[in-house]
């Protein structure tokens, strides 16, 4: 080896070992304890708890979530995606239309060749729902969201976002990547990329789906299409670890096994780096095994609600069974904001048989949306509560969406089918201005009208609230600076407080 | 052409008119130059401007029309026919008013391009007139594309600057540089590396000892481990030739293909599923994936491949190899569901084609020529749609891979098959019919009182008297057939479906007597069914057909209000043989959102890429040599236009993946792009060099490897070290060392089975199902991905899984495996922690481990010594130094120990325990999964 690397015993210590790498990376000797061998149990004891509390994490400028300055000062520095899936009607839950009562039964008309996704089109067709206005800002809200009806002053809603197709899973590529095309990477995928995460101890991008299955589409909702596989969602699952593979099976080993092995691991690996000096990537996987180590820690405490009050616990809807699983989904959300983790998706529905599972309500509008708003009112509602009651909403901003709107005309007299010409979302802290609402659609919620909204304009203006210009944020790919808003993308000025474009 | 031309004489002619009154001096300068400025020498100039005063009327400027040259922009006209000296044009580009154009440094107009403008503005400033000119002719004549002119677009001229580009240079070969140290002298690639090193003041890495040497070479050409004996051997091996011996046999081995195949299967994005919502199936794409090794394994010529690959449909004497070749269209990314409603896909395929070929097999982003001329590239929107026009006829369709006898045979007995049982279903229906009535009625009233009361007032209401809205309702209930609550229903088990998975619940009982009946009936039908041959295997391939035509699939019901378009055309989705046939014809910047918009646009005629003729035009068909088989012969053009040597591209393009697939990097580090985006060469002549080479030895990609393996370059050592070195070339761009790279996904998981003693060697065939937990598949609810467990038949080789768009491998997903929605160009490499747990906790590492301590054990006896250096030789291919050896023996014994005081084992067990603990620490180590 000597001769190969005469330099190696020189004054000059290129050698990076397991222990300098730790004091670069700004552990000091807690790092070196962690490493050798405390117990877990130990670990967050000794740390008070607060060792998984979105702390500095190691990982050096090599890490591909190593954190990241915004290009500008950022207002948000986390976001929460509240992802509804199926279609959620927003002419019987946000935009309250006379004119469908009024017209209630009879055929639309003059609004030229209507496509709908299955049968032929129907007359028109008024709410099952009350609508009353709440708040200062007066929003419209039907009976459904009797909770969310209560805060609406800290809601920006836009009543005319828009998508450009009517399938199920294009529509969720649309929102969730930007192209209704497979391939491009996720949003959440694009902020870890563009910010890193200051808690390397969690996964930086967290997915949580809804426990009756995986949405239209499926993982390729959170892929991180061409950028590097590192910036892909992590899936936390329902039950048992959430992390894949985040523990050994007792079947073969055990955990005082695992970490004789990983200390034993350290050293080979040592030897093996000091024959090549300054290789980054040899201790930066190096790293990568200290850093899964904590993980263990981690991930199973970020999960554990046995912390959490009863208040708290009921403010989610965990005491009730229609809102218990959303609310729990929320609750996460809320620990794994508060340790850190750059982005979070909930989904609240599922593909399985999505007439009932999902927010795909062809059946019944009154049946389906009251179902699923019920499951998702109190919980959303508790969530926003608690991130403003504990200073989190000013630097988390909540997004509430679905892939598209739906039908003014009715699907067999009572369902509603697919309407990507118009939807409401809304969105929350984080720096959003609350009680606005933006846009409108055409009386009977056809088509986007005032301030149509596109896909690209809702994402360039979510990446604005984080501190990331979207026509900067590019990553060189097959000969092009790709971006999330491709050639596209307005900032909507009542949200980013950015002049209007003319 | 023929308009330019006019243009010109009419110019002279002027000129000679108006020379009597120039001046002398204007007179002499004139002529001493050159003939007056044409419009076409102006565009060449003023198309410059067009990124900013063409389409997007900079300060409200279009220069792209003289009338939009007239009109100026928000500081007044741009020219003043005949007086130069009072244009505004003029001044800006001269620099005498600022800001001066063109905007930006180092780009102002030379003196030259300055006097061209002045004298075409003097002389009238003719041309520009923007109406319609040329459009594309029909290009199979001689005679080069001429840029098109239509309302609204204006093609880029392309002009000898674009063509001056390296990468659009013909690849010059150079002799090898002279070098000093005989080490160098003996490969010319060495030459060129040397002379590079040289010439920057690095020092080369001596070669690697042959331990290193050797496990280099099996993890890079077939990716699994070297075996112990095998390593002994080299070692031992004292002739001088030892090592080239052992590239030739590895370069022959079946597992060379295995490795290198998937390479190529990146680039071309190859997948089992096409994504979306339903994920389905690719039935056959696993017999591509095997052509592909086998066409690495056999050294099949790379202009063959690329051709075969492109239009494998269309030689003159196909074979099964060149067939399934073409499944390369099909395994991209698809939707496959209401394809009928939705023609925009069409061309979303086609720009997945674009992307895929050019980027693949030419390093250019034609595709992104697809909305506008490219922005960077001499490549114009035409030309995309040129290209696309070469693509345009393909329609997907599974060609049986059989001999024709047998195609026939077995088609025959199908005829036969339904002629018999024909009429006994037909038997059956008669007797369902009542039923299937009464059902129907049951139903819809069942049905009819859910709904509220004003629908059941619609429907109850005699149709002459309802409402416009109650027509409506009522319409809708009598067509939703999609809901399974108000189907049409079933009632019996079809004979064509005994497991019964399309059967839905009936509402109203058959009677006992009609049933028999009708068993009878199915039984019958059975029984003639048995004489249907079994499937034939078929190829996912393509033709030349209309894909307007194709046969409904999932979701194509022809059905009132759903969307479906409807086309002029009824016949034929392929022809048959000795029919004529046409390519359906292809509309500029068609996108088939809006057919009538679409048709309003000229039609396009298949083309090349302008850049790259330079006034030459190769044939836009190569139609074969088969009356039985009609078709365009587009494809085969543009494939052996594509594996011409002349192509600059080509040869270029495939060396430097080549070299990129052994050292982690490419000449070109971005082997997808050798446009203005991509990056420069490192090293040009040898590229050039090695690219004139490959086309030398006939296309052989085992060639280049040789030369390349038998390079000192490749030899040095990567545990090379110069403080010198690193501060002069940190990431060792010119190779001053081997670089450690690490291996991916896939050969992770091969070694590991390579070093465990478990891998299954099956070879080719249908893809296995690698074992994931119940969980990761919950998250997709389509698609075809089976649970499996860890057992043999899952432990084959990487590149054999089943590849799903919608549900990754989870193991090979983190480690880098590419989207494969789109061309990889090299593999990312990151390191992140959810690869540690994977090789700490995944149940497939933690049984590897165990197979492998037992392996050691059953090899080397009880002694911990020798299971350690059994352990080092196996998954390291070396000694354990001294330290190693002592620390390992402190491990084992601590884990011994370990293991004893837990439960109650015997000693044996407990050693085994502590063995498969160390086994794993060496599977996880990075010594293990880095290319050294």
């Amino acid at each position: 080896m000597n001769e190969l690397n005469p330099s190696s015993k020189s004054k000059k210590p290129r050698f990076v070992s397991r222990r300098d790498f730790w004091m670069e990376a700004g552990m000091g000797i807690g790092g070196l304890a962690l490493v050798d061998l405390l117990s877990r149990d130990q670990l967050l004891a000794a740390e008070s708890g607060t060792a998984c509390m979105g702390s500095s994490g190691p990982g050096g400028a090599e890490s591909p979530y190593a954190p990241k300055a915004p290009h500008f000062k950022a207002k948000a520095n986390a976001v929460i995606s509240l992802f509804m899936c199926g279609g959620l009607s927003h002419i019987d839950t946000f935009q309250y239309k006379p004119a469908l009562i009024k017209y209630n039964r009879t055929p639309l008309e003059g609004h030229g060749d209507i496509i709908v996704r299955q049968g032929n089109p129907g007359p028109l067709m008024m709410s099952p729902f009350k609508f009353k206005q709440y708040g200062q800002s007066g929003a419209w809200v039907s009976e459904i969201f009797p909770h969310l009806s209560t805060i609406v002053d800290d809601l920006a809603f836009i009543h005319s976002a828009k998508g450009t197709s009517n399938d199920h899973t294009l529509s969720h590529l649309e929102w969730n990547t930007g192209s209704i095309l497979v391939g491009q990477p996720s949003v959440g995928s694009w902020i870890t990329y563009g910010l890193g995460t200051v808690n390397q101890n969690l996964p930086s991008y967290v997915v949580l789906y809804d426990g009756r299955g995986g949405p239209y589409g499926g993982p390729q909702n959170w892929a991180s299409g061409y950028l590097p596989a590192a910036y892909q969602g992590t899936v936390f699952r329902s039950t048992g670890d959430p992390v894949l593979d985040l523990m050994p099976s007792s079947e073969y080993t055990s955990l005082e096994r695992e970490r004789a092995r990983l200390d034993q691991l350290a050293k080979i690996n040592e030897e093996h780096a000091e024959r090549y000096p300054g290789a980054s990537e040899l201790s930066a996987r190096i790293a990568s095994y200290e850093l899964a180590y904590r993980m263990q820690g981690c991930a199973p405490e970020a999960v554990d609600l046995a912390s959490e009050s009863d208040e708290t616990k009921q403010l989610y809807g965990l005491n009730e069974p229609a809102t218990e699983a959303f609310g729990k989904q929320c609750l996460l959300a809320r620990r794994l904001v508060e340790r850190g983790v750059r982005f979070i998706q909930l989904i609240s529905g599922a593909y399985v048989n999505t007439n009932v599972t999902a927010w795909d309500a062809h059946d019944s509008i009154d049946s389906n949306h009251r179902q699923h708003a019920k499951e998702v009112d109190k919980p959303i509602t508790g969530l926003i509560t608690d991130l403003k009651r504990r200073g989190l909403l000013d630097s988390t901003l909540v997004e509430f969406h679905s892939e598209f709107g739906r039908m003014p005309i009715s699907q067999r007299g009572v369902g509603r089918d697919h309407n990507p010409g118009a939807m409401t979302i809304f969105m929350a802290g984080g720096g959003v201005p609350g009680g606005l609402n933006i846009g409108t659609s055409d009386d009977v919620g056809l088509n986007a009208e005032e301030q149509p909204v596109p896909v690209h304009d809702a994402h360039a203006t979510v990446l604005h609230m984080l501190g990331l210009d979207h026509k900067r944020l590019t990553y060189y790919f097959n000969g092009r600076n790709m971006r999330l808003t491709d050639v596209a993308g307005e900032l909507v000025p009542q949200i980013t407080g950015t002049p209007k474009k003319a | 052409m023929k308009r330019f031309g006019i243009l010109r004489r009419r110019a002279v002619g002027f000129l000679f008119v108006t020379v009597g009154i120039l001046a002398l001096t204007s007179y002499s300068s004139l002529v001493a130059q050159k003939a007056p400025a044409t419009e076409k020498d102006v565009l060449q100039i003023v198309e410059r401007c067009y990124q900013c005063h063409g389409e997007a009327q900079s300060g409200g400027l279009d220069l792209r029309t003289r009338a939009g040259m007239l009109n100026g922009g928000n500081s007044g006209p741009a020219i003043v026919p005949g007086h130069a000296d009072q244009s505004l044009l003029i001044k800006r580009v001269s620099g005498e008013v600022t800001p001066r154009m063109p905007l930006g440094p180092g780009n102002p107009l030379t003196a030259d391009e300055v006097a061209v403008l002045k004298d075409w503005i003097d002389h009238g400033a003719a041309g520009f007139s923007g109406a319609a000119a040329p459009t594309t002719s029909d290009l199979r004549g001689s005679g080069p594309q001429p840029a098109v002119v239509i309302p609204g677009y204006r093609e880029r001229v392309i002009n000898d600057k674009d063509r001056q580009w390296w990468a659009f240079r013909p690849p010059v070969r150079n002799a090898a540089p002279k070098v000093a140290d005989a080490r160098w002298t003996r490969n010319p690639i060495d030459a060129f590396i040397k002379s590079g090193l040289e010439s920057k003041g690095l020092e080369p890495a001596p070669q690697a000892d042959k331990r290193t040497l050797i496990r280099r070479l099996y993890l890079d050409l077939t990716g699994l481990l070297p075996p112990p004996e095998a390593v002994e051997a080299f070692v031992n091996d004292a002739s001088p030739n030892a090592y080239e011996k052992l590239v030739d046999k590895l370069l022959a081995s079946p597992n060379y293909g295995e490795r290198w195949g998937r390479f190529w299967l990146d680039v071309v994005r190859y997948a089992d599923s096409s994504g979306f919502e339903y994920d389905r199936n690719i039935t056959d794409a696993w017999r591509y994936r095997d052509y592909v090794i086998k066409a690495f394994n056999e050294d099949k010529p790379f202009d063959k491949f690329i051709v075969e690959q492109i239009a494998g449909d269309e030689l003159d004497s196909p074979t099964n190899d060149s067939l399934t070749a073409t499944t390369y269209y099909r395994v991209g990314p698809r939707i496959r569901f209401r394809e009928k409603q939705n023609p925009s896909n069409r061309y979303d395929y086609m720009d997945d084609m674009i992307r895929t070929t050019f980027q693949g097999f030419m390093g250019l982003s034609v595709n992104c020529a697809r909305c506008h001329d490219h922005k960077f590239d001499p490549i114009t929107r035409m030309d995309y749609y040129r290209s696309m026009a070469m693509f345009w006829g393909y329609v997907d369709y599974d060609t049986p891979l059989a001999p024709k006898a047998d195609v026939e045979r077995s088609e025959q007995i199908k005829v036969e098959v339904d002629r018999e049982t024909a009429p006994l279903r037909a038997e059956i229906a008669r007797i369902e019919q009542p039923y299937r009535d009464r059902d129907n009625k049951v139903r819809v009233e069942a049905a009819l009182a859910k709904y509220p009361e004003d629908i059941r007032v619609a429907v109850r209401t005699p149709s002459e008297k309802r409402t416009p809205g109650q027509k409506l309702l009522v319409a809708q209930l009598q067509l939703n057939i999609d809901d399974p609550d108000v189907i049409i229903p079933v009632p019996v088990v079809p004979a064509d479906d005994p497991n019964g998975t399309r059967r839905r619940r009936a509402m109203v009982k058959i009677d006992a007597a009609d049933d028999a009946k009708r068993q009878a009936l199915f039984r019958k039908i059975v029984q003639i069914e048995k004489k249907l041959p079994p499937p034939l295997p078929k190829a996912n391939a393509v033709r030349d057909g209309d894909f307007w035509l194709a046969p409904d699939d999932l979701g194509d019901e022809q059905r009132a209000g759903n969307g479906r378009f409807s086309y002029d055309k009824t016949c034929c989705f392929v022809p048959k043989p000795g029919e004529h046939y046409e390519v359906p014809e292809l509309r500029f910047a068609a996108n088939g959102a809006d057919f009538e918009a679409d048709k309003k646009n000229v039609e396009v005629k298949p083309g090349f890429l302008t850049v790259l003729l330079n006034g030459k035009l190769p044939p836009a068909s190569h139609v074969p040599n088969r009356p039985d088989y009609p078709t365009s012969g587009r494809r085969r053009a543009l494939g052996e236009w594509i594996a011409t040597a002349e192509n600059p591209l080509t040869s270029r393009v495939i060396v430097n993946r080549i070299w990129g697939w052994h050292f982690g990097t490419g000449i070109v580090s971005t082997p997808n792009s050798f446009g203005k985006m991509g990056t420069a060469p490192t090293n040009p002549e040898l590229l050039d060099w090695l690219a004139t080479e490959m086309v030398r030895q006939g296309w052989s990609v085992k060639a280049m490897q040789r030369l390349i393996l038998n390079s000192e370059t490749y030899k040095m050592a990567s545990s090379f070290y110069r403080d010198t070195n690193t501060e002069k070339d940190p990431k060792n761009v010119y190779l001053w060392k081997f670089p450690l790279h690490r291996v991916e996904g896939e050969i992770v998981r091969d070694i590991m089975l390579s070093a465990s003693g478990q891998l299954n060697p099956q070879f080719g065939g249908k893809p296995f199902f690698p074992s994931i937990p119940a969980s990761v598949r919950d998250a997709q609810p389509r698609g075809e991905w089976q649970l499996t467990k860890e057992e043999p038949a899952t432990w084959r080789r990487g590149v054999y899984a089943y590849v799903q768009r919608g549900l990754r491998y989870p193991m090979f997903e983190v480690f880098d495996q590419p989207d494969l929605n789109v061309s990889c160009e090299a593999r990312n490499v990151s390191t992140v922690p959810t690869q540690a747990l994977t090789l700490l906790n995944n149940s497939f590492m933690l049984m590897q481990s165990k197979f492998l301590a037992e392996r050691v054990w059953k090899e080397a006896g009880p002694d911990a010594n020798e299971q350690i250096k059994r352990l080092y030789r196996i998954t390291l291919s070396r000694e354990p130094t001294r330290v190693e050896l002592s620390l390992n023996e402190a491990f084992i014994q601590k884990q011994r120990l370990y293991a004893l005081s837990r439960g109650n084992p015997s000693q044996d067990a407990a050693a085994l325990a502590a063995l498969m603990d160390l086994a794993q620490v060496l599977l996880d180590s990075n010594e293990f999964i880095y290319i050294g």
